[in-house]
Order: C-alpha cells, then structure tokens, then sequence
C-alpha cells in the first residue's frame, strides 16, 4: 500500500502496511532518524513530532491514519545547515544535553509549547514536559534551556 | 497485514465493522497500537471512526451532556470547563497520560480498552452516573456504563460506541490519581467523587468511583453509604474510607502491587473530597 504525506515540506510516498507506526517510517523508510524509537508506548516521547502542527507521539500514530497530513520532524527545526534553532541552541548553551537520545522529543515538544504560547512560565514547561522522559539530566537545565530561549525570544522581539 | 478502512458515515462504519468479524474500530489507536507489547494478535480490519462528524461531537444540553465516542481528551478538557458539575471529568480528562497522548486518545477508546485498568475517564463517568450509547446496523442501545462494563469484552460485532451521555445535575465533584511520577504517565489509584449536599454542607447523595485499584473501575457503594448523611469533612471521610479498605481487592500490576494500591485510596478521598469541596456550582 501507498500512504502519501507531506514530511518536512517535502512529498514522500511510504510503501508501507497502514497499521506501520509513523516514527517506524519516519526512521526505516524515509531515514530521519532523528526521531527515536524507545519505549513504544507513548510515555517516554522520544518519538515526538508535530503532525498538521500537534504534538504526537509517532510511535502511536499507524501511518494510514496521517495520509496527506503534515509532518514535522527534529530534521526540520534549524532554519539552515550553519545554524540551530533557538530552542536547540539555548540547550546547547546551558549544557542541557547529555546521551541524547531524549532531546529531540523534548525539542518538538517545546517547540510545541512555543508555537501555541507568547510567554511561557518554568510551570508551563515542566507541564509541556510531562510526556518526556530524561534518564541522565535531572530536567533542571533543559527547564533553563527552555527559559532561555523564551528570553531570547521576548527580547529579540522587544 | 491489518487494513485500515476509512469510512464516509457511520452507515459505512457500520456496514464495514458487521461484514468482517475480525473488524474493530479505530480512533486514537493509542492501546491498539501497542496490541503486540500485550501479546494481542491484531485484527485483520480496522475502521476508522475519527472522521465520522457524528462521533466528533459535544452537544452540552439544558440536563446532559452528548460526548462523541471519538472525541479526545483534549478536546473534551477544553469544552468541559465551563461545567462547574462536570468538573470530575474535565479533570480526569485533562489529566490523563501526557499532552501527546490526551491530544489522540478518545473517550470511546478509554471505555471500550477492556484490558486497560488505569483509564482515567472511567471512574469520573462512574460517578458522574454516565450511559452509553451503542449502535450496529440494526439499531441503537443506552445503556448504564456500569452495564456497558460488564459486557464491554463480548460485544456482538459490528457494534461500536458512538456516544456518552452524562448528566448534569450533581454540584460538587472532583478526581484525584496517584501517578508514580508527578504526571505522565498510569495512575496506581483513581477516587472519583460526585456530591450533592443541603445548605448546611451535609451529603444528600454521593457517588464515588474507584479506578485503576481493580481489575475493572466501579463504584464504592459501600463507602457512598456511609457519606450520605454526613458533613463535608475530607479527613472525616478518608478515615471512612481507611475503615472500608477490606472491601477493595487490589490488583497486582507491574507499577505497583495490590495491597500498595489499596493503602493509597484514603489519601486520595481525602484530597478528592477536598477538592470537591473547591467546587461551586452554577
């Protein structure tokens, strides 16, 4: 069977069962593997992107069900090859980031959060956050990372 | 390899689900997806329901609420916080599992996921008195969710829920579950509370509903019992609660043992009822 969706602005075609799950696709058809398959059960958002611009959890998500859809990936975050986005770069910059293979779930989720709200609170992010497990930081600074680039976005708008 | 078959109109939804016995419907597909980590063979059929208008519906009434099986909890959060007597559902809703999850997960999968014992809208439906309506091809059924339970794993193929309809009448109500984590993920305990009480704070008519503590959510009628008559007292009624632990049979799960299960559910009347307490009603 032929599912069409549009994966990061791009037209892909998966060759694939419809019940197939998207982050399975995503990582063995079209390889983005920047979105993790962990636990397979929606809990540890390792697998999050943003389908028609919500949340997901792709590894819930049988790819039948998003045909024609919009698909975000973590691959699809940086504006260019040179640069970060704001929310990767702000992790980056206070040392958030350790085995990896968590963050880019926490990226789109955040991401997520930052596209839905103007200003968001320390509350805010550990409330967008629920959905993702880290095994190695402690959440601490990814919640220092999130606040940063909530700075740096209100003052570069300022 | 399963099919997935999207279907214009509940007729078609219908037709397809009582031609292939191995049919099941399919909206979020949060539990389906996660059939094989269970040791579930997957249905040869699935039908999707998500895009059917008639089950994506919340009609609020004058005296009940319609909720479409497909609508998720989300979308029922959101329309739900202006119901000050809703607000054990809006709660359980807006609670559930993680953002990701509650943004695809559907109240008519929460009923209908027979193996899943740590459903959060199942105990606040319980005590909001909630039914259920099923239809196949030959026609409609409501029934108490009580009922629905029961039956719930043998129903007749080609049936589907297609709507909850619950009533608007009881003034304080509130829902409290015991996650391992903060938030995210299943609750060890679910108490769900719904009363109504004369003006001088005493308790006309309770409904408590017990979840995730059993292999099946229901009601704790032996403690409604005992509320009725009393004064709103959160600690009054956790010892209530703590006297009639015997009659809980706690379930043994990888989170969490039985017992531990049931040694948790004062604590969370206690906090159930104190937030009811919070509540005011229109």
């Amino acid at each position: 069977m032929s599912i069409s969706l549009i994966v990061n602005g791009d037209q892909r075609m998966a060759h694939v069962g419809p019940m197939t799950s998207l982050a399975q696709v995503l990582r063995e058809d079209f390889h983005l593997t920047g979105t993790k398959l962990v636990c397979g059960e929606g809990f540890c958002g390792s697998c999050m992107v943003l389908v028609n611009g919500k949340l997901t959890a792709s590894c819930l998500l049988p790819v039948g069900a998003v045909q024609d859809c919009t698909v975000q990936t973590i691959e699809s975050i940086a504006p260019n090859n040179e640069a970060l986005a704001p929310i990767q770069q702000a992790m980056l910059d206070v040392d958030a980031v350790q085995c990896g293979m968590c963050f880019p779930g926490i990226v789109m989720a955040l991401t997520a959060l930052f596209e839905r709200q103007m200003n968001v609170s320390e509350k805010d992010i550990r409330t967008a956050l629920v959905g993702n497990i880290c095994r190695c930081t402690g959440y601490d600074r990814i919640v220092q990372g999130a606040l940063l680039a909530n700075e740096r976005r209100h003052n570069k708008g300022a | 390899m399963p099919r997935l078959y999207k279907p214009s109109s509940l007729q078609e939804c219908l037709a397809a689900l009582a031609s292939d016995g191995d049919a099941a419907p399919l909206a979020g597909a949060t539990w389906i997806m996660r059939a094989s980590s269970r040791g579930e063979q997957a249905r040869r059929t699935y039908v999707a329901v998500n895009g059917l208008k008639e089950l994506t519906s919340v009609q609020v009434r004058d005296k009940s609420v319609s909720i479409g099986a497909a609508v998720t909890h989300e979308q029922l959060a959101a329309v739900l916080t202006d119901l000050p007597e809703l607000q054990v559902l809006a709660q359980a809703a807006a609670h559930s599992a993680n953002p990701a999850v509650r943004a695809v997960a559907t109240i008519g999968g929460n009923l209908c996921a027979h193996s899943f014992h740590a459903a959060d809208l199942v105990p606040a439906l319980l005590s909001l008195d909630a039914e259920v309506v099923v239809a196949r091809q030959t026609g409609t059924d409501q029934l108490s969710l009580g009922r629905f339970l029961q039956i719930r794993a043998n129903l007749e193929p080609g049936t589907i829920v297609t709507n909850v309809i619950v009533p608007r009448r009881m003034a304080l109500s509130a829902h409290a579950r015991l996650p391992l984590r903060a938030a995210g993920d299943y609750p060890v305990a679910i108490i769900s509370v719904c009363m109504s009480t004369d003006i001088g704070g005493v308790v006309t008519q309770a409904r408590v509903a017990i979840g995730s503590v059993e292999q099946v959510a229901r009601r704790w009628s032996e403690l409604e019992c005992v509320l009725v008559g009393c004064r709103l007292n959160p600690n009054m009624f956790a010892r209530y609660a703590d006297e009639l632990r015997d009659s809980l049979n706690g379930r043994d799960g990888t989170e969490a043992p039985g017992w531990y299960r049931v040694k948790v559910v004062p604590t969370l009347v206690r906090r159930a009822i104190g937030q009811a307490c919070k509540t005011v009603a229109t």
